[in-house]
């Protein structure tokens, strides 16, 4: 007989071989134990995803608690605990500030942001955080004029621009520290202003100085500082 | 034996995992008889082959996490639970390691057309059948004890059909000379 009809014949005999199968009390048996499995493994799932659920409630209620924090603390006062927030939250925008003109309306925003508190903080008749954030406005203001100064060499037409913006932001507030001036009685709160209007005419200085050209540079004006005013 | 049901099984495969009682029976029930004679094929004790199927239902209605990755029908993956929890069994308990039967030198006297087929015994066929490779068992069992078609061995096999055509075909070469040998010793 040719080898592919005898492989036929040996496959067909195979299909007739009779199943074996299980004992009934076999299966019986099976089912209690896969039972027990199951309903385990659907308790243990069970629990499992609740744990996960929890974590993601948690989660999310974390991300809406920074998130309504740092909102929040966008309009906080220094007396405020969510101000230190607000420092980060600045601090974190000033990086995203590539250009000098953008870097320049940055300082001049915390300029006029620290200026509101001030007079926030005179109305509180807190001084001493008047006199903290009207120092910060200075510096805020004196780091705007050094961006002006250097911009004077890199890009004489910006830097004019520039220069023409802190300026106008420099008188505007000056203009409000002297109605303020007006309106307070307060020693230490009188000497705060003044001495932040002195700073403020300072900074309008160090902007309108033309830029030190470096192969001017000579022995006398060798160490002298782009920084007229001192930073704090 | 039954065919293997795949599309069937989605719902009940849902189901299982919310924790219903009543579609793991259903899925059981579907499945326990072919494992159960797939695995006393395999290893030829009931009491074996009642453990065996014990477990791969169990870690098949247990682990359906890992079923979704498969890609592969339920049955298949039910069939190859079976077949690793064979080789476990195997591994635990020993097996004489086989010489395939294609390379095998057969008695001066067999002469393939002297096998009377019609006369051999059931248990005859299933002794000489362990004779042959772990590969070649898996696939007389898998279409001619259980039914299945040559597409569907490949899917639990893992192997195209046409693979699975010529293991088949060497496979009844082996077992034909396997009985062949035993009728001479």
């Amino acid at each position: 007989m040719p080898e592919v009809q005898r492989l036929e014949a040996l496959a067909e005999r195979l299909r007739a071989v009779d199943p074996t199968m299980p004992s009934p009390a076999a299966k019986i048996r099976g089912w209690n134990l896969v039972s027990a499995a199951v309903q385990q493994s659907a308790t243990v799932r069970s629990r499992s995803h609740s744990v996960k659920r929890l974590l993601l409630a948690a989660v999310a209620a974390a991300v809406l608690l920074v998130a309504g924090a740092i909102a929040a603390s966008a309009d906080s006062l220094p007396d405020s605990a969510l101000y230190p927030l607000k420092a980060v939250v600045e601090q974190a925008r000033g990086a995203f500030a590539f250009t000098p003109s953008d870097q320049l309306t940055y300082h001049l925003d915390l300029a006029r942001t620290r200026l509101t508190e001030a007079e926030a903080m005179i109305a509180r008749h807190r001084f001493d955080l008047a006199s903290q954030a009207l120092n910060a406005m200075n510096d805020q203001l004196n780091n705007a004029a050094v961006l002006v100064q250097t911009e004077k060499l890199a890009d004489p037409a910006m830097a004019a621009d520039m220069e023409k913006r802190l300026l106008q932001a420099i008188a505007t507030h000056d203009r409000q520290l002297a109605g303020l001036q007006g309106q307070v009685t307060n020693p230490a709160a009188q000497n705060a202003i003044s001495e932040a209007r002195d700073r403020a005419a300072q900074a309008v200085q160090l902007a309108k100085t033309p830029a030190a050209n470096p192969s001017d540079k000579g022995p006398g004006n060798g160490s002298a500082s782009p920084h007229p005013t001192p930073k704090h | 034996m039954g065919k293997a049901a795949s599309d069937d099984d989605r719902p009940l495969i849902e189901r299982v995992r919310r924790g219903d009682q009543d579609a793991a029976r259903t899925l059981y029930e579907r499945y326990f008889d072919r494992i159960y004679n797939y695995a006393y094929a395999r290893l030829g004790r009931a009491e074996d082959a009642e453990d065996l199927a014990i477990d791969t239902m169990t870690r098949s209605l247990t682990r359906l996490d890992l079923f979704q990755d498969q890609g592969v029908a339920f049955s298949s993956w039910v069939y190859r639970i079976a077949h690793n929890a064979t080789i476990d069994h195997y591994r635990r308990h020993g097996k004489v390691t086989l010489v395939p039967l294609d390379d095998a030198t057969l008695p001066q006297s067999a002469d393939p057309s002297e096998l009377a087929i019609e006369h051999l015994s059931n248990e005859d066929l299933r002794l000489a059948l362990r004779d042959l490779t772990d590969e070649q068992q898996q696939v007389l069992i898998l279409r001619f004890f259980q039914d299945l078609t040559a597409a569907q061995v490949a899917d639990i096999m893992g192997k195209s059909v046409g693979a699975v055509q010529a293991l088949q075909h060497r496979a009844l070469g082996s077992l034909e000379r396997a009985l062949q040998g035993r009728a001479v010793n």
